[in-house]
């Protein structure tokens, strides 16, 4: 199907499948095994193999050495997901009673409904998202429960009042993660630019109480949007592996696949749309009907893009070989795509005194 | 240079198929490198630390493997302790703050016990027993040159005098420790150390609860581990008498381990030596 688009073939990470088919593990020898510890780990995709392999009751039959990092690594998983609901349940239990929408993000929201690609997760922080009318009523109250936010200069202060879709991240003595309070899911003087009612008139109940996702077509473009627009892509193959799970998840049906369409059309983010359909489908064989994907690659990507962004995009998801340099012609892909992330974030007028800005206040820190 | 020093008991391995980490250091290539050389150290395509000045990397080496040791290894319970074996028992050392752990551990390593850790204490849930995590015993400041009095002929490395821990020297393992690196140890003893300048050397019994507290409240990763930790802390309470060491001369420290080992063999046992 991917052949359909006339779209360049990349080779696939070889151990990928075995997210979905973990008896494909049973095959692999200990080197094979030493590979892919090494760069599952690097990619935070270990703890989401090793729940796949105990989930189908293989673990007695992999080898010793793997199984140790395979327990080791589920528990620190369920540690931290545990630490992520308490962090939740707190911050429920802050915000209880208020009249506005409490709505989980990424990773929370991915546990907070139960998704299969919530097994194995290794959160980080804690993604809230509140309306923008509401976000000084959450910030005085989580302050007033002893939430602390960073001390910030000037520069920064001003960066994440106007051009930032979320709040310094908070701290608090009894949580282990910082929590990301957002009122949008992408910076507001980005180049695409989200009018947040139409996701929020679309929320939908989580099974955490005091807790609503998005609707599932607005995760989806959510996390393509994230992944393209607000990240650096390097190491992050682990976001496609979530876009492939919400896409077997969410949508089956004919219907529900231009639906999608449809709704990606409305939030301008077809262009995400395309490359995560594009990427999931190449390097983790979804199922994306071959029309689905054809016109959402023709409508939401330009010929530039094919040519040039798919190729830099493939070369940059690839693990480099865990012991060598990365190769030149990959950092170079990785800097490109770096300034295309800042420049979709910042406009330019803005980013270049940003990075000024920052260039100055490493020096600073290193003298 | 120092590595092979340090490890020189140890086996290399070039082409290994398997190993727990993976650390390789490499010269940074930033412009410092030409007025303020440093080391990087990358672990499986990461750089999980800053880089550090490249004329002492061996400290960084051993805490940077150390600190991955205590993140990655969650299969096992890691007490911050010395642990060290005699007649299959393993006698372990929490570490409280000031106790002088390695000193002890290092002392006990060079008359005869074999040593497994003197940073982990390793226990496998599942197997109900130490595991070694062998590697130099890291010696601090002044127990540097204790060590070196105590035992002349002990093989300490270099000295690295501008670490965050101030002074800081390396005793290599011996070869039976090294020999027996996979054998594991069952739980025998705990043993609370606290040096204190001038005391007279007292060994006392210590009640459970205050093993347990000793032994999970230092731990890397108790809480992680969960039920795990919490069910694997108390086997290890049940099982191992436990004593409170004050000491201040090592020589008489460790003649009142030896004095005390026949009780312990007993607990568990063993027949008489």
């Amino acid at each position: 199907m991917t052949m359909a688009s006339g779209l360049l073939q990349p080779p696939a990470l070889w151990w990928l499948a075995a997210l979905r088919q973990p008896q494909q593990a049973l095959k692999w020898t200990l080197t094979q095994w030493q590979q892919v510890l090494r760069q599952a780990r690097l990619l935070r995709l270990l703890g989401r193999l090793a729940e796949q392999i105990s989930q189908a009751g293989l673990l007695d039959q992999v080898p010793p050495q793997v199984r140790r990092h395979l327990v080791a690594e589920t528990r620190a998983s369920r540690w931290q997901v545990g630490s992520l609901l308490w962090g939740l349940d707190r911050v429920a239990d802050v915000l209880a009673g208020t009249p506005y929408a409490r709505v989980l993000l990424k990773g929370a929201a991915y546990i907070g409904q139960g998704l299969s690609i919530s097994a194995g997760r290794l959160p980080s922080d804690i993604d809230i998202l509140v309306p923008l009318h509401a976000l000084a009523d959450a910030q005085t109250r989580l302050i007033s429960a002893g939430w602390r936010e960073p001390e910030l200069d000037s520069h920064d202060q001003r960066y994440y009042r106007d051009w930032s879709h979320e709040v310094p991240p908070m701290q608090h003595p009894m949580v282990r993660m910082e929590l990301d309070l957002h009122h949008n899911i992408l910076p507001p003087v980005g180049h695409v630019q989200i009018d947040i009612h139409q996701l929020l008139t679309r929320l939908q109940p989580s099974r955490l109480q005091g807790w609503q996702v998005l609707h599932p077509e607005d995760q989806i473009l959510h996390s393509a949007a994230h992944l393209f627009y607000d990240s650096e892509l390097r190491h992050r193959l682990r976001d496609l592996v979530d876009l492939d799970g919400l896409f077997r998840q969410f949508v089956r049906t004919p219907e529900s696949w231009s639906s999608l369409q449809q709704r990606a059309q409305t939030l301008h983010l077809g262009e995400p749309l395309a490359l995560a359909l594009h990427l999931c489908a190449t390097w983790l064989d979804t199922p994306v009907p071959a029309p689905v994907l054809r016109l959402a690659v023709s409508e939401g990507l330009g010929r530039w893009q094919k040519v040039w962004l798919l190729p830099l995009l493939h070369s940059v998801l690839m693990p480099a070989p865990p012991d060598n340099a990365e190769p030149w012609h990959k950092s170079l892909a990785s800097a490109v795509l770096l300034m295309r992330h800042h420049q979709r974030r910042l406009p330019l007028r803005l980013l270049v005194p940003h990075v000024l800005h920052k260039l100055r206040a490493s020096k600073r820190s290193d003298a | 240079m120092q590595v092979q020093t340090l490890y020189a008991a140890f086996p290399f391995v070039d082409d290994g198929v398997w190993a727990d980490v993976h650390l390789q250091m490499d010269r940074s290539l930033g412009w410092r490198r030409w007025w303020r050389p440093q080391v990087l150290l990358r672990c499986d395509g990461s750089f999980p630390f800053e880089p550090f000045p490249a004329d002492g990397p061996f400290p960084f080496f051993e805490w940077s493997c150390n600190w991955m040791i205590g993140r990655r290894l969650n299969d096992l319970l890691l007490l911050h302790a010395g642990v060290v074996e005699r007649d299959g028992l393993a006698l372990v050392m929490p570490a409280l703050p000031g106790s002088g752990k390695s000193t002890l551990t290092a002392a006990l390593s060079l008359r005869g016990w074999r040593l497994l850790s003197d940073e982990f204490g390793a226990f496998d849930p599942e197997l109900g027993s130490f595991r070694a995590m062998l590697k130099p015993v890291g010696l601090k400041n002044q127990s540097i040159d204790v060590i070196r009095r105590f035992a002349p002929e002990a093989a300490i490395g270099p000295s690295f005098p501008k670490t965050h821990k101030g002074v800081v020297a390396h005793l290599a393992p011996d070869l039976l420790a090294v020999d027996q690196r996979h054998v594991p140890a069952r739980p025998g003893a705990v043993v609370l150390p606290k040096w204190q300048a001038g005391a007279v050397t007292h060994l006392e019994p210590w009640p459970a609860h205050l093993a347990f507290s000793a032994l999970a409240f230092n731990a890397f990763n108790y809480t992680l581990l969960g039920q795990v930790g919490f069910d694997a802390v108390v086997s290890l309470t049940q099982q191992c008498p436990t004593w409170n060491l004050v000491y201040s001369d090592l020589n008489d420290a460790l003649a009142a381990l030896d004095a005390l080992w026949p009780s312990i063999r007993a607990h568990h046992d063993l027949a008489p030596a």
